[in-house]
């Protein structure tokens, strides 16, 4: 059995997350559940939920858009890359905790749509959040094709 | 949840307090991920804020409650269409209730790259001391 940590688990609370006085008889156990589960799993949980990081995907008629919400990582340690229409996001966060160097590294890969210019695909990094602009080749722009019936 | 601490001190990882997400009028919000470490000297908060700049973040401390609350300061430009959306578009908001142990006026904090690091100095009557032995 694997666990699966929601990214919105206020969603399937079963107190309100707002326009509430008084607190739900199920918040503090809710909470502390949550907090078990939190503390007991982060040593056995590998892979998915480490190492997965929130990706949005947007579009325009001229670029595709991904941003990928990374707080704490510096510019040297990302790395983007696009290979057969799969755009795949590598980064690494190092932390110095006292003496030893902590490194927790996170890896997607996300399908892109469209066609992209892969040698035009440009990335900016600002507080913690990572956009990666993809223009979109011509051939896939929504043109107006005039059809004739006859 | 104390019970649970003192049975097995590896959950007791918030040692000052403990962390309640739900405060009653500021709409809905969404819990960071967040990071307490201790020392001997003070207590070290890291919470991952993606998307909130200074101006966005809002540092709340009182005498039995240390509140966090962060607006994402970004804004989905006219003609973007959202394919697919991993992140919600709701503030961060982080409550975490303390007994008083600490050092409210000296606390230090930085924001980088989305990440908020507290460095929260214990009061002097926590801090360990050593007791010579005649």
């Amino acid at each position: 059995m694997r666990l699966v940590r929601f990214a919105n688990s206020n969603a399937r609370s079963l107190s309100p997350a707002f326009g509430y006085s008084s607190r739900s008889p199920w918040t503090g156990l809710e909470d502390q559940i949550d907090q078990l589960f939190d503390s007991a799993l982060s040593g056995f949980v590998t892979g998915s939920s480490r190492t997965q990081f929130p990706v949005d995907l947007y579009e325009d008629k001229e670029n595709t858009y991904v941003r990928a919400e990374l707080p704490g990582i510096s510019r040297d340690d990302v790395s983007v890359e696009m290979i057969e229409g799969y755009l795949t996001i590598t980064a690494v966060r190092k932390e110095t905790a006292g003496d030893g160097e902590e490194s927790v590294s996170f890896s997607r890969s996300i399908s892109i749509p469209e066609d992209v210019h892969s040698d035009k695909v440009a990335a900016a990094y600002q507080d913690g959040v990572l956009t990666v602009t993809l223009p979109k080749r011509e051939e896939v722009k929504p043109k107006k094709i005039n059809i004739q019936v006859k | 949840m104390s019970l649970f601490n003192s049975l097995i001190p590896s959950f007791g990882r918030v040692v000052a307090g403990s962390a309640n997400g739900h405060s009653p009028d500021t709409g809905p919000s969404v819990k960071p991920a967040y990071e307490v470490k201790e020392t001997d000297e003070a207590f070290g908060l890291t919470v991952y804020l993606p998307g909130v700049s200074k101006d966005g973040l809002d540092i709340t401390a009182e005498s039995d409650q240390l509140r966090i609350a962060g607006r994402r300061a970004w804004k989905q430009p006219e003609g973007w269409t959202a394919l697919y959306r991993e992140s919600p578009a709701v503030p961060f908001e982080l409550v975490l209730n303390h007994d008083n142990a600490i050092q409210l006026e000296k606390i230090h904090a930085e924001l980088r790259d989305g990440v908020l690091r507290l460095s929260i100095p214990k009061s002097e009557a926590i801090k360990p001391r050593k007791i010579a032995v005649n």
